[in-house]
């Protein structure tokens, strides 16, 4: 569908975040892991190279989708990405399912935009979820815009974008539009579905509705639902778009002069981006460090390298994100409520997979309190549940990062219950 | 801990047991008994690095104290909890019991023996407080908040309501019979619940 950024050439590479660690003027330079802290997809990437190359995403088109609120697709475009081969019994399907801001591209150097995917970290031969090993689906959600059915793609009755005609979609919606994309692909068995923040909410629903399919499941730095800290920050983004003059009550597709509500939305990722991160890593990276020399146009003195930072945070998500899909997906991660409305005992009674539930301690706007609620109410319906809250200082932005504790025990759980799994085909 | 000590506890627990780990170490011994007993074990560890050796080894393991794994589960979830060498470093042990109780039908706890021959030898004659086999660490360095002798266990169990169904004790070179107190350095007992009182469920039952 193309609205991913465009070439390359344009990257908005600002010193700061390729410069310098450390206080003002200290001339130390930053080494090339240091710079990788944060999302493979706005970082600046110095000379990170994909062991993959260059891989590609699809776009399935799957007919007849009906939400949660009752709206009726005709039919949905999902865009989704696969890696590694598919073994001849079809048990090695891993389903990693994307945060808020990410897309279907998971690993590998993506050709639109000239970027690795978001979790090459963690996705690619001999990394913790091995393509040498497994079958690896990841698919855009949706309400997504980068490739998936979402407010900007054409409603066909009307031969314009959805906009806010779009109908407001769940979490559940995108696990259901995952599950027909899993059918079209002729995958019926997962043997693990993982996913961190949003990925972790989707991983939890695809254990409970589809408990015959997922054998393994892997919920990372997650909530079983929203507290109102967490939903005051995404509705102060929220705001930032809605009350950009360019919304237009959400039909800004056809501003004749292309507008688009761009000031909204980078505020809101820039209010979403320090979220993820943690005091310590924002000290780490920036200090009080200034970003330049003071200028006469100036409006304040001091223009600290932070600012700067958020700035391009805030630009490179624009280029890539449409403001309306960001309203809906913060709206179905507030909303989401794991069990609401279920009888507790009967949903989890009928799940079958073993899981693995990671947080991280610095995470504050999922912290480890909400991972440990979880993984009770999970041991509570005697389910295997294995609990890790590793220590990286990152904070949310852990399961993104190159982080050598979390790519360990995620690759080992994987391996242990695949070969453990495979010894007992065999016996 | 002795190895035969570890020996005597795989020969306590019957085949297909679910037994409950607390503080599993790096889950070699609960991997042993997975292996061997074909046991259905979960473990309880606090230090994330070895709750990554678990997970390598393929265990059921959640990071936490010991007290905020209990709180995880069920009521009878197990039929065996284990605290072996983590007891004496529990700050309330007998609260620990009391919810080990609820979610485990026996409890086995190993401990070090205070009183040793050769740690009453050292307080006597060197005034120090012991460095020993069994307890090898100086008193700044040492895990352990609590220092009891094998009567000292007897007496805690009469007093909380919990029977000592069966009490093996071990020094260097082996099994001790005779007068356990004095030349047991390490003992583990197997314990039921007899008189004491487990802790209601907790209201988060309520909704199971």
């Amino acid at each position: 569908m193309g609205k991913q950024a465009g070439g390359a050439k344009n990257w908005f590479r600002l010193p700061a975040v390729s410069g310098r660690l450390g206080g003002r003027g200290s001339g130390e330079i930053m080494s090339e892991k240091q710079m990788l802290e944060g999302d493979l997809q706005d970082q600046v990437l110095g000379e990170y190279h994909s062991d993959l190359g260059v891989t590609h995403s699809q776009v399935a088109t799957l007919p007849g989708f009906v939400t949660e609120s009752g709206h009726e697709f005709k039919e949905i475009q999902i865009a989704y990405q696969t890696l590694g081969k598919l073994s001849p019994r079809r048990d090695n399907v891993i389903l990693v399912c994307h945060a808020l801001s990410g897309d279907a591209h998971m690993a590998g150097l993506n050709p639109a935009t000239h970027r690795p995917g978001w979790w090459d970290f963690h996705v690619g031969p001999g990394k913790a979820i091995d393509t040498d090993r497994f079958f690896v689906v990841c698919s855009n959600v949706l309400g997504g815009c980068s490739g998936s059915t979402g407010p900007s793609s054409l409603n066909p009755e009307t031969k314009r974008p959805f906009a806010t005609d779009f109908p407001p979609v769940t979490i559940r919606d995108m696990v259901r539009a995952q599950a027909a994309l899993l059918d079209h692909l002729q995958l019926p068995e997962i043997f693990a579905v993982t996913g961190g923040s949003m990925g972790g909410m989707q991983a939890l629903v695809w254990a409970t509705d589809y408990p015959e399919r997922v054998k393994n499941c892997v919920p990372i730095a997650t909530c079983t639902a929203h507290h109102a800290m967490q939903i005051a920050f995404n509705e102060i983004g929220r705001q930032a778009i809605l009350t950009d003059p360019n919304w237009r009550d959400g039909h800004y597709y056809d501003n004749p002069d292309g507008a688009r509500p761009a000031h909204g939305l980078a505020v809101a990722r820039m209010v979403g981006h320090v979220t993820y991160l943690s005091e310590y890593s924002l000290r780490a990276k920036f200090g009080r460090r200034l970003q330049r020399a003071a200028r006469p146009e100036d409006l304040f003195p001091d223009f600290f390298s932070v600012e700067s930072y958020l700035h391009h945070q805030g630009d490179s998500f624009v280029r890539r994100f449409d403001p309306n899909s960001y309203l809906y997906l913060t709206k179905a991660i507030d909303r989401f409520d794991f069990l609401a409305g279920r009888e507790t005992r009967e949903a989890l009674d009928q799940v079958r997979a073993r899981f693995l539930v990671i947080s991280f301690e610095s995470d504050w706007l999922y912290p480890p309190s909400q991972s440990r609620d979880l993984v009770k109410l999970l041991k509570r319906h005697n389910l295997a549940v294995t609990y890790l809250n590793l220590p990286t200082p990152y904070g949310h932005d852990s399961f993104l990062i190159q982080n050598p504790e979390f790519s360990r025990a995620l690759s080992h759980f994987l391996n242990q219950e695949y070969d453990s799994r495979a010894a007992n085909t065999a016996a | 801990m002795h190895p035969a000590l570890y020996d005597q506890v795989i020969e306590w627990l019957p085949p297909n047991a679910r037994v409950l780990d607390l503080g599993a170490g790096d889950g070699a011994f609960l991997e042993r008994l997975v292996k061997i007993q074909k046991v259905r074990a979960e473990g309880v560890e606090r230090d994330p690095v070895l709750v990554s050796r678990c997970i390598e080894r393929g265990l059921v393991v959640h990071q936490g104290d010991i007290a905020d794994g209990l709180d995880q589960y069920a009521s009878g979830a197990f039929d065996h909890v284990l605290l072996l060498g983590t007891f004496q470093e529990l700050l309330a042990p007998a609260d620990i019991l009391r919810e080990a109780f609820r979610v485990g039908r026996e409890v086995i706890v190993a401990y070090t023996n205070f009183a040793h021959i050769r740690v009453r030898l050292q307080i006597l004659f060197e005034g120090r407080t012991p460095i020993t086999r069994s307890l090898p660490a100086p008193w700044y360095r040492t895990q352990n908040l609590h220092f009891l002798s094998v009567l000292d266990f007897q007496e805690f169990c009469r007093d909380i309501g919990v029977r000592e169904v069966s009490r093996a004790c071990f020094n260097t070179r082996g099994a001790v019979k005779f007068l356990p107190n004095l030349r047991a350095e390490e003992v583990v007992s197997r314990l039921q619940a007899g008189t004491l009182q487990t802790p209601s469920p907790k209201p988060y039952d309520a909704q199971i």
